[in-house]
């Protein structure tokens, strides 16, 4: 045992050993850098992640993924710390060559981030079939590359609180042990979610790989495709006659602030992710200035399906059928314990701020 | 409540009820920063219900209470009464006591049942009026924070009794004890006299209310005669007692609650407590509606039809009336 214990201590001294420098602390902090795989990093919240990560100085290299030609914005960054893959993590080829390319080995890639999700809403049965092959086989092939590679010792996978199941008699904070939406005739766009976030939590014990799954309550920002900001975005916002419940939006800065946070503090697990503003939903229209009408719940999707035709709207009302009725919040204890997570920006709107 | 809704609320409040409103600007709610709490109660919401309840209080069921004091201050607290009515009009009367009579007035927060949130109007009403569905993570939440919590230990089985039934206490439900004993949270028992009589519930149209999702769907005799005119509840004269607060806490420590026979034992005390109050004010009171039916009930007596069904002291009183 005595010896194991030596050994180990012998290979972290040499793991640290490879970061040059003249004193013993400043090679600890250089062992501690984290070098970091992001997946979707052309999406909003991976773009912002990536800026950050570049600017954090307890990161070393950062590899970018995603589909299609390098994006211009990450032309700013110094390649040495910044590299981009183009490559479609649901084939399974692709993904073998990043974990054998030399780039990656070269890296030393410690942390995988996956946020690589397709957010549009599909009403095909066959584009609906390969946005769950993307979403949900794509998360299976990465996690057990991951696992695989053996150099891979944190996994974060970007989660939200859709797979919650709503129910009127929820208690008013969810905590991360609360019921999945496991229900069969749920809308596609969620069962994604419910089966990415299950892959991951089905090997939360295995202890190559610290999995961390962070679940994101509403997202509210430019450009970001989260169903929220589609409903505030549209020109007139319809809600259920006699419900108006509380919602809780987070800014973007605090998504990026729990990644890092859990990209740098030793933990895994499941945790909950909520922002600074918690209010019920006709008072973020009011402050968004946004016309709100009450409708009868029969004829909410009739008159969602109207403004979709017409393109009035992104917003997806079959998804958020119960978010329209029962209120949904957050149990964020265990973020603000193991992570040190504190919500610190408010969200604002186009037109006003919260 | 929009933000000039609120300034208006409270303009008219100060306007038409200034002392009212004074005392209803002591309740602490705890803000998240735009005027709701994390329940969803809203400050001007509950001062508005209780402005409408408190008309209702006075004129409608005339209520009298006796042992307010005994009601703790600050911290933690559970409200224990029994619960009857078909709706739960006594949840809302003692919420207007405690704000009317205490000393420094507290914001009640009520257990309601799970179903009441599945309808439009009352799931909004209840939440920002202080209520929060009976899940038991909002009732500790709620412990936590220190709130002076209302839970009725019988639940929806208490509003669903049968005429027949009045005044007699349908079993407990044990959550609240095990609550208070983790939280050391005082009980305070309490007794509501009037609210039984004030719909005379006939039977149950349980085939209509299981499709509604409801638990029951009384009929009473008003109902059957004046249609929605008979939803207006008898203008029963309400008694509140409220009994010294029982801190089982300091005798048994949270850990008691893994022993169910204790916490049957103790449930049990509360809900006796509950009954000699019952009781009690039962023996006290004048009549149903305030006053004394005697005269008219020996007139009925006296040509030959029935008593109207009443208490059963009063039967009583007017056979030793009719043998002296």
């Amino acid at each position: 045992m005595a010896k194991k214990k030596e050994g180990a201590v012998k290979s972290r001294k040499a793991a640290t050993g490879r970061m040059e420098g003249p004193s013993g602390k400043k090679r600890r902090v250089a062992g501690r850098k984290k070098n970091v795989l992001i997946t979707g990093v052309t999406g909003t919240v991976g773009s912002r992640l990536a800026e950050a990560l570049y600017y954090d100085k307890n990161v070393g290299v950062i590899i970018g993924v995603a589909l299609g030609a390098k994006p211009y914005y990450f032309n700013q960054f110094d390649t040495s710390r910044f590299r981009y893959k183009n490559l479609n993590i649901l084939k399974q080829r692709d993904l073998t060559n990043l974990f054998l390319a030399g780039d990656f080995k070269e890296a030393r890639i410690n942390t995988v981030v996956h946020l690589a999700f397709l957010n549009r809403i599909v009403s095909g049965s066959r584009e609906k079939k390969s946005f769950n092959m993307l979403n949900v086989e794509g998360t299976r092939n990465l996690l057990e590359k991951c696992i695989e590679s053996g150099s891979v010792k944190k996994f974060i996978f970007k989660s939200s609180d859709v797979v919650y199941k709503i129910r009127p008699h929820n208690p008013i904070y969810l905590d991360e042990n609360a019921d999945l939406n496991f229900d069969t005739d749920v809308d596609p766009w969620i069962k994604d979610r419910v089966d990415a976030d299950m892959i991951c939590q089905s090997k939360l014990d295995n202890r190559k790989v610290n999995i961390v799954i962070l679940r994101f309550s509403n997202i509210i920002g430019r450009m970001v495709s989260s169903q929220m900001n589609a409903f505030f975005d549209s020109p007139v916002n319809f809600r259920a006659l006699g419900f108006n419940p509380l919602i809780n939006l987070i800014h973007m800065e605090d998504v990026i602030q729990a990644i890092q946070l859990a990209i740098h503090k030793n933990v895994k697990g499941v945790f909950n992710i909520a922002g600074a503003d918690t209010a019920p939903i006709s008072t973020f229209a009011e402050i968004n200035r946004s016309r709100m009408v009450s409708l009868p719940e029969p004829l909410l999707k009739p008159a969602n399906t109207l403004l979709r035709a017409l393109g009035l709207t992104r917003y997806y009302y079959s998804v958020d059928a119960d978010r329209l009725k029962y209120s949904v919040l957050l149990d964020t204890r265990k973020a603000q314990k193991m992570l040190g997570f504190r919500p610190r920006s408010h969200v604002y709107f186009e037109r006003g701020v919260a | 409540m929009k933000q000039k809704a609120r300034q208006r609320v409270r303009a008219i409040l100060k306007m038409l009820a200034p002392e009212d409103y004074e005392r209803l600007e002591e309740l602490k709610i705890n803000d998240l920063g735009f005027g709701y709490d994390p329940f969803g109660l809203e400050l001007e919401s509950a001062m508005l219900a209780y402005i409408a309840g408190k008309i209702v209080y006075k004129s409608w069921f005339r209520v009298e209470s006796h042992g307010v004091e005994n009601v703790p201050l600050a911290g933690p607290v559970l409200i224990t009464p029994n619960h009857s009515g078909v709706l739960p009009i006594d949840a809302m009367m003692i919420g207007v006591d405690v704000v009317a009579k205490m000393e420094r007035p507290r914001a009640m927060r009520a257990v309601v049942d799970n179903f009441a949130g599945l309808f439009p109007f009352v799931n909004t009403a209840c939440y920002r009026c202080g209520g929060i569905i009976g899940a038991r993570r909002n009732f500790e939440e709620l412990l936590k924070q220190g709130e002076m919590v209302m839970v009725f230990p019988e639940g929806h089985k208490g509003t669903g009794k049968k005429f027949s039934d009045r005044y007699r206490l349908r079993r407990f439900n044990v959550g609240f004890m095990e609550l208070s004993l983790v939280h050391k949270a005082p009980i305070v028992p309490t007794a509501v006299i009037g609210a039984e009589e004030q719909y005379p519930y006939m039977f149950d149209l349980k085939p209509v209310a299981r499709a509604l999702n409801f638990p029951y769907l009384p009929i009473t005799p008003l109902m059957a005669l004046f249609g929605p005119l008979g939803m207006i509840p008898l203008p029963t004269k309400y008694t509140i007692y409220y009994g010294e607060p029982f801190h089982f806490y300091r005798d048994y420590p949270p850990d008691t609650v893994k022993d169910p026979e204790i916490i049957y034992g103790l449930v049990d005390t509360v809900k006796r407590r509950v009954q000699e109050l019952i009781d009690a004010g039962l023996r006290e009171r004048k009549g149903v509606f305030g006053f004394s039916l005697l005269p008219f009930k020996a007139l009925l007596g006296r040509v030959g039809g029935e008593a109207p069904a009443g208490e059963e002291e009063d039967r009583k009183q007017i056979q030793e009336r009719a043998g002296a």
